[in-house]
């Protein structure tokens, strides 16, 4: 109990704090940063979301972003694509910023009625590269193919999207992102919408993702299994900030301290756990 | 029948009438197709009336020329069109509610003026359309704004797919999204004004939506809803016009619109993607049927 007083309280001080802890941590790491955030500071006008936080997202790494509604996880990822300014604070792109960040918005914002067919929304991922007449080149082609297989929709290629079901779609706009082919990839909710088969199926395209030297930041919205696969995370709430390895942060101490659980969700979730028995013990 | 087209096509305003619609037909297609995908339908309407003060004061003091009717409606429409987009990012109205406002604003701004100007204005033709209108500036407004809408369409065909498709993934991809959302104004405005001397400001949104709809109700793809969005069109222009002609004193607008809604109608009813689903034997496909979208919809 006064181990919680005493860290919340460390936090609630100056999350810069927690932030330069992970900044060492991360030093002797070998992955290359593709992203540096300093001293970031992020809000609206009359609304401070949270203060100085400073981490690497390194290649390679997969971030959990969670916190509770309106702690500003959305915000985060609209940050880091650049959509929106922070109050203060600095993004550094070591290797320059990438030409494309791989996105996936929540899903509920796409309009499911548009004409389009799978194929043509998986060749949105890269239809930059496209001439203003020409489509896309065989090389594409086969890119695209080969994003359609793996992200399971290929047998589906060409049907319109109002005849998809909600793990059709996000299948679909999975295949987008890997058409994007970006070194830095932000899912918002990719799960939030799709049955525990589809789940895996994209969990493991994350993994390849991973695998690969790509950097995934995954905004979560519960506790699950899903954190397996991801080696640090970002908890957000109470104006905070806290960034480091998943295990560090997401203890159950911290996730009552910054309102993502209440005492008695803690306990239950953490129940025969190490901090259990000091639970106990209060 | 026979004769009385063989007599239509001996008047040369109505061979004007024809060859005008006809490139209108191509202009507005596109952009009728993108203001229904956009979710826009209405919004096209109330631009339609938000240009009519621009093109009453234009016609009030410099007289019903082509040149009075494009600077003055192209002045109210982008007017407008950026004090909404204003208005809705600055404000806690959406842009749906600050175009009504201001549209209806600017509409009775334009009666006033109308009225006020005295009857020396053909009221009718002006909210109406006349076929008997189309003098060759008119057509040159109408010739100069298909190719500029074309052009223009062959440049932002994608963008505007992508952006309509899904505008927040469009908005991570450029550095101006904007660029496409009011260059898409700019186009929506100039074709209302090239469609205002057929149609009327009342009926000039007319030809943009219906064909668009009609189209949506079949196609399933951006490409089958261009084509046949232009197919609808044009049909609803000749034929219209035709129906103008055989009844003399109905205006061009309505008729053409009225052939238009019947296109609509039909669509709906028979259009795969609208009733024509149902009537079909019960498959054993397992497409999603649209009210299960609908569901979805409703509990997101």
């Amino acid at each position: 109990m006064s181990d919680r007083i005493q860290r919340s309280g460390a936090g609630r001080g100056g999350s810069g704090v927690v932030g330069a802890f992970v900044a060492r941590d991360l030093r002797g790491d070998l992955m290359s940063a593709v992203l540096q955030i300093r001293d970031l500071t992020l809000g609206y006008r009359d609304l401070t979301l949270f203060h100085r936080l400073s981490m690497d997202i390194a290649a390679g790494t997969t971030l959990a972003v969670l916190g509770a509604n309106g702690s500003g996880k959305s915000t985060f990822v609209k940050m880091l694509l650049g959509l929106m300014d922070p109050l203060s604070g600095s993004l550094i792109w070591p290797q320059g910023r990438p030409r494309d960040i791989g996105y996936l918005a929540q899903m509920t914002e796409f309009d499911r009625r548009f004409p389009i067919r799978v194929r043509d929304l998986a060749a949105m991922g890269a239809w930059r590269g496209f001439g203003y007449r020409t489509g896309l080149d065989a090389a594409a082609r086969d890119r695209m193919a080969a994003a359609l297989d793996e992200a399971g929709v290929l047998d589906i290629a060409d049907r319109p999207l109002h005849m998809l079901s909600g793990g059709q779609l996000q299948r679909a706009l999975f295949a987008r992102v890997i058409m994007q082919d970006a070194p830095l990839i932000l899912l918002d909710e990719p799960f939030a919408a799709v049955d525990q088969s589809t789940e895996a199926h994209l969990l493991s395209i994350i993994r390849r993702w991973r695998d690969e030297g790509r950097a995934v930041v995954l905004v979560v919205h519960d506790l699950s299994s899903v954190l397996d696969y991801c080696s640090h995370a970002l908890l957000l709430g109470g104006q905070e900030a806290t960034h480091g390895p998943v295990n560090d942060v997401l203890t159950p101490d911290r996730l009552v301290a910054q309102g993502y659980l209440s005492e008695s969700q803690a306990s239950w979730m953490f129940r025969g756990t190490h901090s259990t028995a000091e639970h106990a013990n209060v | 029948m026979y004769d009385l087209i063989a007599e239509m096509w001996s008047f040369a305003f109505m061979r004007r009438a024809f060859v005008a619609t006809t490139v209108l037909s191509a202009s507005v297609a596109p952009v009728g197709a993108f203001l229904v995908l956009r979710r826009l339908s209405l919004a096209g309407e109330a631009m339609a009336h938000a240009i009519t003060p621009g093109i009453v004061i234009g016609f009030v003091t410099a007289g019903l020329s082509v040149m009075s009717l494009l600077v003055g409606g192209l002045i109210a429409g982008v007017g407008v069109a950026i004090l909404t987009a204003f208005l809705a990012r600055r404000t806690i109205l959406r842009s749906d509610a600050s175009l009504a406002s201001l549209y209806l604003i600017a509409l009775a701004v334009g009666i006033f003026i109308l009225s006020a100007a005295g009857s020396a204005v053909p009221l009718k033709s002006f909210l109406f359309g006349s076929i008997l209108g189309i003098d060759d500036a008119s057509m040159v407004l109408v010739g100069g704004v298909a190719t500029v809408t074309l052009l223009a369409f062959a440049v932002l065909l994608r963008p505007l797919i992508v952006s309509t498709c899904d505008p927040v993934f469009f908005e991570t991809q450029t550095r101006g999204p904007w660029l496409v959302d009011q260059g898409f104004m700019l186009l929506l405005v100039l074709n209302l004004l090239a469609a205002f001397k057929t149609l009327g400001t009342l009926m000039a949104v007319g030809l943009m939506i219906l064909p668009a709809t009609a189209a949506r109700y079949w196609a399933s793809t951006i490409t089958g809803q261009l084509i046949l969005g232009f197919l609808f069109a044009l049909s609803s222009c000749w034929i219209g016009l035709t129906l103008s002609y055989l009844f003399p004193d109905t205006p061009s607008g309505p008729a053409i619109v009225l052939v238009a809604g019947g296109f609509f109608l039909f669509s709906a009813i028979f259009g795969p993607l609208g009733f024509g689903r149902r009537m079909r034997k019960p498959s054993v496909s397992k497409d999603i049927p649209i009210a299960q979208i609908q569901q979805e919809e409703r509990a997101q």
